[in-house]
C-alpha cells in the first residue's frame, strides 16, 4: 500500500483545472461592446467553451470553471450545459471588475451568486477575484452567501484556512499561482508559443510532484491572450494527458479539494508546520 | 584570469507593494510578496545549502523585521548580509531626509544582525548624487546597484573614495525576465547567454535572485533551474564568492587603503 498523503484518496498529487470564462461582461464592465478587435471573450462563448468541455469529456477530468454573472445571464444555456457536464461554477464577478468597487461590492457579489444559483440550481461555494483583488469587505461577504473557498491568494504553494474565528465556519484559500500555471501572462506579456507554455508547464508539474503536490493549472478558453484557440487548446490537452499519465495523480474539482481541508482544520491551518 | 560569480539575492517580500498600499489591504495580486515569507526564502536557502554556496542577501529593514527567523537562518548559513535600504526608498527623491534613512537602515540592521553590513544595494534602483558618501561615511566598503560595467571598479569619482562598485547584470536578473513573464527555459536561456559570455571576459559574474513567485525563483520548478545554472557555472571554472570578498580583493588591487577586517 502506498504511504499517506495529505491528499484524498490517498493521491501523491492532486489537479485541479480552472477554466475562467471571461467572456464578453468584461468588455461590457469596460464600456465597450464585443465586437470585431473586442469580440476575444465572445470566442470563448461560440468556440472556447465548449472545446473544453469536449475536451474534458474524452479525457474524463472534472473541472471548475470561474464565471462571471452577466455572462451566465446573457447565455444561461451554455452554463447550463457546464454543469450537467458535472464540473463546478465559481463566481468571477458580474462583469469581471479589475478595479476597486468600493461600497457597491456586497451587492455585486450577491447578484453574481443569486445569478449561478438560479441558472444551474445550485449555489456557488467558490470565487476568484476577476484580476486578484480584494477588499476589506470581499471575504465576509463571501462567507455570509455561503462561500467555503476563494482562489485568489498567490502566497503559497499549498492550500490553507483562514484563522479560526469564534462562530464563523472554516474558511479555504486555495491558491493560484498566475505566474508560471496560468496561459495568459506567458501568452500576453511573455509572447511564447504554445510548446515553450507546454514544456513550462511540464516543468511545474515535475517540481510540484517532487514537492507540494499540489497543481492548479489556469486556463482562459478566449481569444488573444488565452488557450481558446486551436493551437494553444492542443497544448493543454498535451499537458493534461502528460498529467494523467502520472503515478498518483488525482483530478478534482476546486470544491472537492476545498472540503477535503475543510475536514481536517488541525492540518490544514497551517500546513507548513 | 580567475572566474567569480557572486550570487546576490534581494530578500523582496511585500515590501515593494507596501510602499504605496496600507499592509493590512494587500490582498491577492498585491500580496502576492507573502510568498517569500510563507516558502520561497525557506526554499533559497535550503537551495544554497545544497549546492554549498554562499551568497550575499541584501535586506531591506521592512523585511527582516518582518522574518527574523529566516534572518537568522540566513545568518547561520553563513551568507552575507548586507543593507537594502529601510523601506524600498527611491533615493533620488528623498533630499534632506536620505542621511536619516541611511543612517537607520544601517543601525537597525546592525542591530538585527550584532555586525554592521558593509554592502549596500538601491532597494529600487535609484541613487542621489548624495548616496555613495553618505554610505561611506557610515563606513560602507561596496555598492552594488550599478548597470555600467561587466567587473569592479573604484568608486572614487563617484564620491565613495576606498569604495568599490559591484556592478550586476540585467541579463543575470531573474526579475528582468520574469517581469516580463518569459517561459522558464527561455529565461533560462537569457541567463545562461549573459553569464557565459561575462566569465569569459573578465571573469566576473554577479547573479541577482528574488525568493517571491513571480519575478524570482521561489517557486519549485524554478529552484531547479538555478540549481542547474549553478552547476554549469562551476563547469565553467566559476567559483562563488560573498560580496564583501570580491570587494576586498578588488580594493586591494586598485590600491584602495581596506581596513583590516572588512572581508
Amino acid at each position: 500500500m502506498a504511504a499517506p498523503t495529505r491528499w484524498p484518496g490517498g493521491a501523491r498529487t492532486v489537479l485541479c483545472v480552472t477554466v475562467h470564462v471571461d467572456g464578453p461582461s468584461e468588455e461590457a464592465g469596460r464600456g465597450l461592446n464585443a465586437l470585431g478587435i473586442h469580440s476575444r471573450g465572445r470566442y470563448a462563448i461560440r468556440r472556447g467553451v465548449r472545446r473544453y468541455l469536449d475536451m474534458f469529456d474524452r479525457l474524463g477530468i472534472p473541472a471548475t470553471f470561474f464565471v462571471c454573472g452577466q455572462d451566465v445571464e446573457t447565455w444561461p444555456e451554455l452554463y447550463r450545459d457546464i454543469h450537467r457536464a458535472g464540473h463546478e461554477l465559481a463566481a468571477h464577478g458580474y462583469q469581471h471588475e479589475g478595479w476597486d468597487l468600493g461600497e457597491a461590492e456586497p451587492a455585486l457579489l450577491e447578484k453574481t451568486h443569486r445569478i449561478i444559483a438560479d441558472t444551474v440550481g445550485e449555489a456557488p461555494v467558490g470565487w476568484c477575484s476577476p484580476s486578484g483583488r480584494k477588499s476589506r469587505l470581499t471575504l465576509p461577504t463571501l462567507r455570509r452567501l455561503g462561500y467555503r473557498y476563494d482562489s485568489s491568494e498567490k502566497d503559497d504553494d499549498l492550500p490553507y484556512l483562514l484563522p479560526e474565528e469564534v462562530g464563523q465556519p472554516d474558511f479555504a484559500i486555495l491558491p493560484n499561482n498566475v505566474v508560471s500555471l496560468d496561459d495568459h501572462p506567458m501568452y500576453a506579456i511573455g509572447r511564447a508559443l504554445a510548446s515553450e507554455v507546454l514544456e513550462t508547464w511540464i516543468r511545474e508539474l515535475e517540481a510540484i510532484e517532487a514537492g507540494d503536490g499540489y497543481v492548479h493549472l489556469i486556463i482562459h478558453p478566449e481569444a488573444n491572450g488565452g488557450s481558446g484557440v486551436p493551437a494553444r487548446a492542443a497544448a493543454v490537452e498535451a499537458f493534461l494527458r502528460h498529467a494523467q499519465a502520472r503515478p498518483g495523480l488525482r483530478a478534482l474539482r476546486m470544491k472537492t479539494l476545498a472540503e477535503h481541508c475543510l475536514a481536517d482544520p488541525a492540518a490544514w491551518r497551517n500546513p507548513r508546520l | 584570469m580567475t572566474r567569480t560569480t557572486l550570487v546576490t539575492v534581494n530578500v523582496h517580500g511585500v515590501g515593494p507593494e507596501a510602499a504605496s498600499i496600507p499592509e493590512d489591504e494587500l490582498f491577492g495580486r498585491f500580496g502576492l510578496g507573502r510568498y517569500t515569507y510563507r516558502i520561497g526564502l525557506a526554499r533559497v536557502l535550503e537551495s544554497l545549502r545544497r549546492s554549498e554556496i554562499k551568497a550575499t542577501f541584501f535586506w531591506p529593514v521592512f523585511e527582516a523585521e518582518r522574518c527574523r527567523a529566516l534572518l537568522e537562518q540566513c545568518l547561520a548559513d553563513g551568507h552575507e548580509v548586507a543593507s537594502n535600504g529601510l523601506a524600498f526608498e527611491d533615493h533620488i527623491s528623498l533630499g534632506e531626509r536620505e542621511d536619516a534613512v541611511l543612517e537607520k537602515a544601517h543601525s537597525r540592521l546592525t542591530a538585527l544582525c550584532g555586525t554592521a553590513p558593509v554592502g549596500f544595494r538601491a532597494p529600487t534602483g535609484t541613487l542621489s548624487d548624495r548616496t555613495i558618501p553618505i554610505l561611506r561615511r557610515l563606513g560602507y566598503r561596496y555598492d552594488s546597484s550599478f548597470i555600467d560595467d561587466d567587473a569592479p571598479y573604484p568608486l572614487d569619482g563617484d564620491g565613495g573614495t576606498g569604495m568599490v562598485e559591484l556592478p550586476v547584470s540585467q541579463g543575470m536578473t531573474d526579475a528582468t525576465h520574469f517581469g516580463q513573464r518569459l517561459t522558464q527555459s527561455r529565461a533560462e536561456a537569457f541567463m545562461i547567454e549573459a553569464w557565459d559570455a561575462l566569465l569569459a571576459t573578465d571573469g566576473y559574474a554577479c547573479l541577482t535572485l528574488h525568493p517571491r513567485a513571480d519575478l524570482g525563483v521561489g517557486r519549485a520548478a524554478r529552484i531547479t533551474m538555478i540549481e542547474r545554472l549553478f552547476e554549469r557555472a562551476r563547469g565553467l571554472g566559476s567559483d562563488f564568492q560573498l560580496c564583501r570578498k570580491a570587494a576586498a580583493e578588488a580594493g586591494r588591487q586598485f590600491g584602495s587603503s581596506v581596513p583590516p577586517g572588512a572581508a
